[in-house]
């Protein structure tokens, strides 16, 4: 694989033929672009922004690992941010299934914020996705800069799925620039109890779309659905059937479900691991929470 | 006498209070400061006890004299010297040990050391020692010598004199001290925290050592200080061990004798490396070698410093930490259980169900990498103390009700300690090193020896490998854990239902 940095940088200019027309028709549209990769303007033909939090909790892990795939397969380009939390697990999910990913960062297309994601700009590049920023290569990222980007992130998209967000969070600026671009904003539901939900039911509440599978996405964007077929049940011993109707009410930790199934530590122990083998059930923190497999 | 490291070495004080000369008082032998000292202390207690101090030239030597001498432990057999020169006293006809500083007033203070002493009395075959009451229950768990406890100098000219006895100490039985020893913190009253519970029976049962992750408040102290409860009682010979390091380092209160109890050592994280792991000029055992037998609680693990953990790697090892110094190179026991406990991220909040967790991603990303270093690699269990929500526990009390207490614990880890001890009895025990007692101590080469899985269990060893990455060492340590938990079950053979408990404690950061 390639280095990001020996990908050449260049340029684009809105008044190109190849200027994503949908970014040039936004407000305070960019005048030129600085962009690593090949420059293909089919990309952008389905295109989604998908943001969320930086803080990602195990819920918007599994919430991207649920949705992006779908998206993926039926051809869209996931549009993001490059920072941690959502943003990079999107651009990950999508990678993971063979996607086209585009990353805006908020700094100069040398300066990489995060340090971590050094693999992962140049596995972007790699799976002919491109590396976009509208600032000076060497101009570093500043506070500023991030709700800036964002309008080119939801410029280059269909829509805007916002996954997990805080009250107030910069995800909500991408989706306010969303409904500004008369796109449709998609969030997430989350518990009430949990404050990197609140950003995004509040969206639900103000007008964005429900949204719980990669098909509800997909029928916004207006293609056609075939639904699949319902799993199978799978055959579960009676303290497996018992977590598994505990933990589908809230995430427990070990301690809270010996407690509440009044069976000894060990045994419940034991279900745990095997529940968690067969993908049912996942280990999110110090608890435990339904896996995405069966949430449908 | 003196000692170097825990290893004692006789001392030979000779008084000379010559007829002719310029009255004064001079110690040789390479005396340190508290030595040097010794001549005003023995000088006044002596005048305050009522003794006129010989206006003669004095000599003191500490033979032999090429060691370098230190401690308080000189100022008795100097003032009996003196006082036998004086003619207060006849001089004692058979070998006899004195040890212990003097006060002032001519009365006895606590020494530390005692113990190490009534050692050496034994293997010299020196029957009468005479130590400062206050200590001397040390000594008096050594088998074979007769101890007196010293109040003052006016006791002992009486009892040299025959005017009035001191009566010696009878030996103390051992074996019911170690009985008797009652439990520091039980189990029971530990609310909730149930699998960390579990956990800990486990550990204990195969000398496993512990990772705890929760967020402060959650308990995490305070499970790992019920731990030594549940460890099978002190032997003999192991409170021998234990209480020798105590006596040397002074850590044995006035009035205290064998220590009773599985050490539970907890230094703080400032502690330097040689506080933890001994050494000094002169070397004395840290607190590694405090917690031999017991248990040593590494609490904020995370903010130790790199150097001094890893210098935590041999002992752990071998159980025993070789310190060298110019003044020699020395052994110290250190067979400890680590149990190890850190918060989830820098702030302590993340996952916690009441309050947010402020630290940035890079942040918590570094704190983790901080924490999965060489040394957890070398424990085996890991688990999350989560913080426990005090009400909802009250509404469950009927659960917590049946909560097993440290003894019933503490039998089935001993009865799982047994089937250990004799599974691993064939073993060979290489040279210079102790013998495997439990299944935390397994090398790969046992494990495959001795740790035979069923068709299901294997299995499920290999689903889990698979899914979750495991590492080579990581399977092996999920092997060890299943052996003990089939132990704690009474079963040969490790089967499904044991794997997959042991999948519960793997390591989660």
């Amino acid at each position: 694989m390639k280095p990001w940095r020996q990908w050449q940088i260049e340029e684009i200019n809105n008044k190109d033929k190849l200027f994503p027309k949908r970014l040039a028709k936004i407000k305070a549209a960019p005048e030129k672009l600085y962009y690593r990769g090949n420059w293909d303007s089919k990309i952008f033909t389905k295109a989604i922004a998908v943001v969320g939090s930086r803080s990602m909790t195990k819920y918007g892990e599994m919430a991207v690992a649920k949705l992006i795939p779908g998206l993926v397969r039926a051809g869209y380009t996931i549009v993001s941010g490059f920072m941690y939390g959502i943003d990079t697990a999107a651009h990950k999910a999508c990678l993971a299934e063979g996607g086209k990913t585009v990353a805006i960062l908020g700094g100069g297309l040398n300066q990489l914020t995060p340090v971590q994601n050094d693999k992962l700009y140049s596995e972007v590049l790699d799976q002919s996705g491109l590396v976009i920023s509208e600032y000076e290569p060497e101009e570093k990222a500043q506070l500023w800069t991030f709700p800036h980007r964002n309008r080119i992130v939801a410029g280059l998209s269909q829509a805007v799925l916002v996954i997990e967000a805080g009250e107030g969070s910069g995800s909500l600026i991408t989706a306010k620039l969303g409904f500004d671009q008369k796109k449709s904003v998609l969030a997430v539901p989350g518990s009430i109890t949990t404050s990197l939900s609140a950003g995004t039911n509040w969206l639900i509440r103000n007008g964005a779309i429900l949204v719980t599978k990669a098909e509800e996405i997909l029928e916004e964007l207006g293609e056609e659905v075939t639904v699949k077929a319902k799993q199978l049940p799978l055959n579960l011993t009676e303290i497996e059937r018992a977590i598994m109707d505990q933990l589908s009410k809230e995430s427990l930790s070990a301690d809270e479900l010996v407690r509440m199934i009044k069976l000894d530590v060990v045994r419940v122990g034991q279900a745990l691991s095997d529940l968690a083998l067969k993908g049912l059930i996942e280990e999110a923190g110090d608890k435990y929470i339904l896996g995405f497999k069966n949430a449908d | 006498m003196a000692s170097n490291g825990l290893q004692p070495l006789e001392i030979e004080v000779e008084v000379n209070v010559a007829s002719r000369g310029f009255p004064g008082f001079n110690i040789v032998g390479l005396p340190t400061k508290a030595v040097e000292e010794a001549k005003e202390r023995v000088r006044t207690a002596l005048v305050n006890s009522g003794v006129e101090f010989p206006q003669k030239k004095i000599t003191v030597n500490l033979a032999p004299a090429d060691i370098p001498k230190e401690g308080s432990a000189y100022d008795l057999p100097m003032a009996v010297g003196i006082l036998v020169a004086a003619g207060e006293m006849p001089l004692p006809d058979k070998k006899k040990y004195f040890y212990g500083e003097v006060g002032l007033d001519g009365r006895l203070r606590h020494t530390r050391g005692v113990f190490l002493l009534a050692s050496l009395a034994k293997e010299k075959r020196v029957t009468k020692v005479f130590v400062p009451k206050l200590a001397a229950n040390e000594a008096s768990v050594v088998e074979g010598i007769k101890v007196y406890p010293v109040n003052s100098l006016v006791e002992l000219v009486r009892h040299f004199n025959q005017d009035k006895l001191i009566k010696p100490l009878k030996n103390l039985d051992r074996h019911e001290l170690i009985e008797a020893a009652d439990v520091e913190f039980d189990f029971s009253e530990v609310a909730g925290q149930e699998q960390a519970k579990r956990a800990l029976e486990i550990a204990a049962a195969g000398g496993h050592n512990v990772f705890m992750v929760g967020p402060p408040g959650s308990g995490k102290t305070m499970l790992s200080r019920a731990l030594p409860g549940i460890l099978p009682e002190l032997t003999e010979g192991e409170a021998l061990e234990v209480t020798k390091i105590y006596s040397v380092t002074g850590n044995i209160e006035p009035g205290g004798g064998l220590v009773r109890r599985r050490p539970f050592r907890s230094p703080h994280h400032t502690t330097s490396r040689m506080g933890l792991i001994g050494g000094g000029s002169k070397p004395m055992p840290g607190e590694i070698s405090l917690a031999h037998r017991g248990v040593l609680f590494l609490d904020e693990f995370a903010e130790y410093p790199r150097s001094t953990l890893e210098a935590l790697r041999q002992p752990l090892e071998d159980g025993v930490i070789s310190v060298v110094r110019v003044a020699g190179q020395m052994q110290f026991p250190a067979k400890f259980m680590l149990v190890a406990a850190a918060n989830p991220c820098p702030c302590g909040f993340l996952n916690h169900p009441k309050r947010a967790c402020v630290c940035l991603p890079g942040q918590i990303l570094r704190y983790q990498k901080r924490l999965s270093g060489p040394i957890l690699d070398r424990i085996d269990i890991h688990i999350n103390v989560p913080f426990v929500e005090v009400e909802k526990l009250r509404q469950d009390s009927a659960a917590t009700a049946g909560n097993d207490s440290s003894e019933l614990i503490r039998a089935r880890v001993k009865a799982a300690r047994k089937i250990q001890e004799k599974r691993f009895s064939g073993e060979a025990v290489p040279a210079g090193r102790q013998g495997i007692f439990a299944n935390g101590e397994m090398k790969n080469k046992q494990i495959k020896k001795y740790c035979q899985l069923s068709a299901d269990a294997e299995r499920l060893l290999q689903q889990a490998a698979d899914k979750w990455q495991l590492s080579a060492r990581s399977y092996f340590r999920l092997i060890k854990v299943a052996r003990t938990i089939a132990d704690l079950a009474g079963q040969t053979k490790i089967e499904y239902a044991h794997i997959a408990e042991a999948l519960q404690y793997k390591v989660k950061v």
